[in-house]
């Protein structure tokens, strides 16, 4: 199984009263709570920390993209990829995505993809999103209606300029581009592809008839992602694809220390604090349009089974960041504890979920870097070798060669 | 006089259908409906009805109407009506076009490029300008209660609205999603597709009627439609907001008569 380190880059100074101002923490946050120096330190933590992932052994440093929020300061993931580009040696640049949609032309995504892949030497995964509905439609003014043409356009176009020997002409309903020749070509042939998903059918089948990873992104843990999951796997069974374990990417927030005790008391508050600091103003939840009656459907059958395991009075609970920190741990919204039984429970979820890619959430909320840092390590040295080797006898088809090739890191416990 | 009868039919244009509502007799009148719905055989559209051929096609993508993938741009949406009017002004003359709302966009729309399919244009309460010192409420984001107040003088005349949605009512949330992402071709993020550039050709004697109290469409933008629109005739109808035609209803058929009769 393939580690992979991540962190949503929240903002960490918003007041302790923040939810109560019914601010929404998306789209229309008020720019007055943000103190750019205080975006600069954050920024470098995080780069340092994933240099530490790196060095320690993860198998991936991944990034996302969001606009106008505090609770991920990063508008432009390659950027960030670039700079972990150039000071780590071993890790994916896991860039989990790009929203398409927002490139215009969208040939700026091939062009900075390919020439991630070179600075990297071939460690570029490159994550294609539709992404959020606060993001797309209300940031960046993309008509919902529109969007997800926008992003199979854009798809088509990015696929086809890594491929291609010579210029070509591009003629597509959004972007018309006369000679199309990227400089440079990527490392890898293609790159390879992960595409997110909520459930929907249609992403399903993206994933499987391209052979992307799919990635079952969200930050609400085991029970509620279980329906969706098992679907999933069921959908690709009776497609006629094979159930590979690392096609399937997974988030989750992990708390480790040396005793349950010290989890309990390094990261309840900044547990809390990621939750309760996600209310979007449910105005820019979802745009007409964005979802397709199908998987609204589909979404609403999910919903139904994951209530029996996850009642929605509790799951409101914890997302007011109101859960006491082992009904956290509990739900599976957050993995938590000593070394052991941190390995013993994501053994057993991964194992439930068929999770070859699991995307370790190390840092959340207002955590400080010192516990991040414990919590990397930790999870490097005294968690990653006893899940390494699971499901070995899988092709992993979806991390660079470069990665899949690096030598084992030996590191001093 | 009684009111007549308001049905509807699909018609085919090209290779889509429509649904068209129709009533009464006489000269023609055409309405287009708002960005949230067609308001079906409502009562406004039955006392229309009574001295005139009233037609009320379903915008395409709303609805039943189909055709909504063939559209790109608003050019697309002029050109479909375009062809739909064509056999019906060689048969009657030119029409009345009464727009309302997204309707009104498109009727203004319709009027600048085809003059020679509209005699005389009313704009109620119409999309389609954007004043930078006056920005309206995004509809598709603010909280229900701040869109009812916007759009109602008085809330509580909310149930007088009708619709054109038939079936389950469990599927109406689908009804009203697939005409909302139909008007956000229009209408997102910004519902300007360059019609300011465009009204100096306006040619058709127009009336601009407009709700004091609509908050979605503020009064001031009735005001930039009457100094945009050469010779146009500026209404607003006391108590009413972005639904005049439900709000005021005695009002707002007074003022279509006096300026078509």
């Amino acid at each position: 199984m393939k580690l992979h380190w991540f962190a949503e880059a929240s903002y960490p100074d918003l007041p302790t009263n923040f939810r109560q101002t019914g601010e929404s923490s998306w789209v229309t946050t008020p720019i007055s709570r943000c103190d750019p120096a205080v975006v600069g330190d954050m920024t470098r933590m995080f780069i340092r920390l994933m240099q530490q992932a790196d060095r320690q052994g993860f198998d991936g440093l991944a990034m996302n993209e969001h606009h106008q929020t505090p609770f991920a300061l990063t508008p432009s993931p390659n950027l960030l990829a670039s700079a972990l580009a150039n000071t780590t040696s071993r890790a994916a640049i896991l860039i989990i995505g790009d929203s398409l949609a927002l490139y215009n032309p969208p040939i700026r995504v091939a062009e900075e993809m390919a020439w991630i892949d070179c600075l990297s030497n071939g460690r570029l995964i490159s994550g294609f999103v539709f992404g959020t509905p606060m993001d797309t439609l209300y940031c960046y003014g993309v008509s919902p209606v529109e969007l997800r043409e926008r992003f199979h356009e854009a798809r088509d176009l990015i696929q086809r300029a890594w491929a291609a020997d010579e210029p070509f002409a591009f003629n597509g309903k959004y972007t018309k581009l006369r000679y199309v020749n990227l400089w440079p070509r990527p490392v890898q042939k293609r790159p390879p592809v992960w595409v997110p998903g909520q459930g929907s059918v249609e992403t399903w089948d993206l994933a499987l008839k391209n052979d992307y990873c799919y990635g079952q992104l969200s930050f609400s843990g085991l029970h509620s992602a279980k329906p969706l999951v098992d679907a999933w796997w069921e959908h690709a069974a009776k497609s006629g694809y094979d159930t590979n374990p690392f096609q399937l990417a997974f988030t989750q927030l992990i708390c480790c220390a040396e005793t349950d005790a010290e989890a309990e008391a390094k990261y309840s508050e900044a547990v809390k604090y990621f939750y309760r600091n996600r209310y979007v103003h449910p105005g820019f939840e979802t745009g007409p349009g964005y979802r397709t009656q199908k998987s609204v459907e589909a979404m609403g059958r999910f919903a139904a089974q994951t209530n029996e395991k996850l009642p929605p009075e509790e799951k409101a609970r914890a997302n007011r960041g109101e859960m006491d920190f082992w009904d956290y741990d509990k739900h599976g919204f957050i993995i938590a504890g000593s070394p052991e039984r941190v390995r013993q429970r994501l053994e057993e979820m991964v194992k439930q979920l068929r999770v070859g890619q699991l995307i370790g959430c190390l840092h959340m909320g207002n955590l400080d870097e010192e516990t991040a840092s414990m919590n990397t390590h930790l999870l490097a040295t005294k968690v990653q070798p006893f899940l390494r080797n699971l499901w070995n006898n899988y092709e992993d088809r979806w991390t660079p060669e470069a990665v899949r090739n690096a030598a084992p890191v030996q590191e001093a416990a | 006089m009684m009111d007549a009868t308001i049905h509807s039919r699909m018609e085919d244009l090209g290779d889509a259908s429509y649904r068209v509502f129709m009533g009464g007799s006489g000269s023609p009148l055409v309405f287009f409906h708002g960005f949230e719905q067609h308001p079906g055989a409502a009562s406004f559209l039955k006392r229309l009805a009574q001295g005139r051929t009233v037609l009320a096609p379903e915008h395409p993508g709303f609805g039943q109407s189909g055709g909504f993938t063939d559209l790109t741009d608003i050019l697309d949406l002029i050109l479909h009506y375009r062809t739909w009017l064509t056999p019906i002004v060689a048969e009657h003359g030119a029409v009345d076009l009464v727009g309302h709302s997204l309707g009104g966009m498109f009727a203004a729309e319709v009027a600048v490029a085809c003059p020679d399919l509209v005699r005389r244009l009313v704009l109620v309460d119409a999309y389609g300008l954007w004043l930078d010192d006056h920005p309206m409420p995004d509809p598709f984001a603010i909280p229900q209660k701040a869109f009812d107040e916007a759009k109602w003088a008085d809330p509580a005349r909310a149930p007088r609205e009708t619709n054109s949605f038939e079936g389950d009512a469990k599927h109406y949330i689908f009804y009203r999603s697939q005409n909302l992402g139909s008007a956000s071709k229009f209408m997102w993020p910004i519902p300007d597709r360059g019609l300011a550039r465009r009204l100096k050709h306006l040619r058709v004697p127009t009336l601009v009627l407009h709700g004091s109290d609509d908050g979605l469409v503020p009064p001031v933008y009735a005001e930039a439609w009457g100094a945009a629109i050469p010779g146009a005739e500026v209404k607003i109808l006391r108590g009413a907001g972005h639904l005049p035609m439900v709000e005021t209803e005695d009002a707002f058929l007074e003022a279509l008569r006096e300026f078509l009769d």
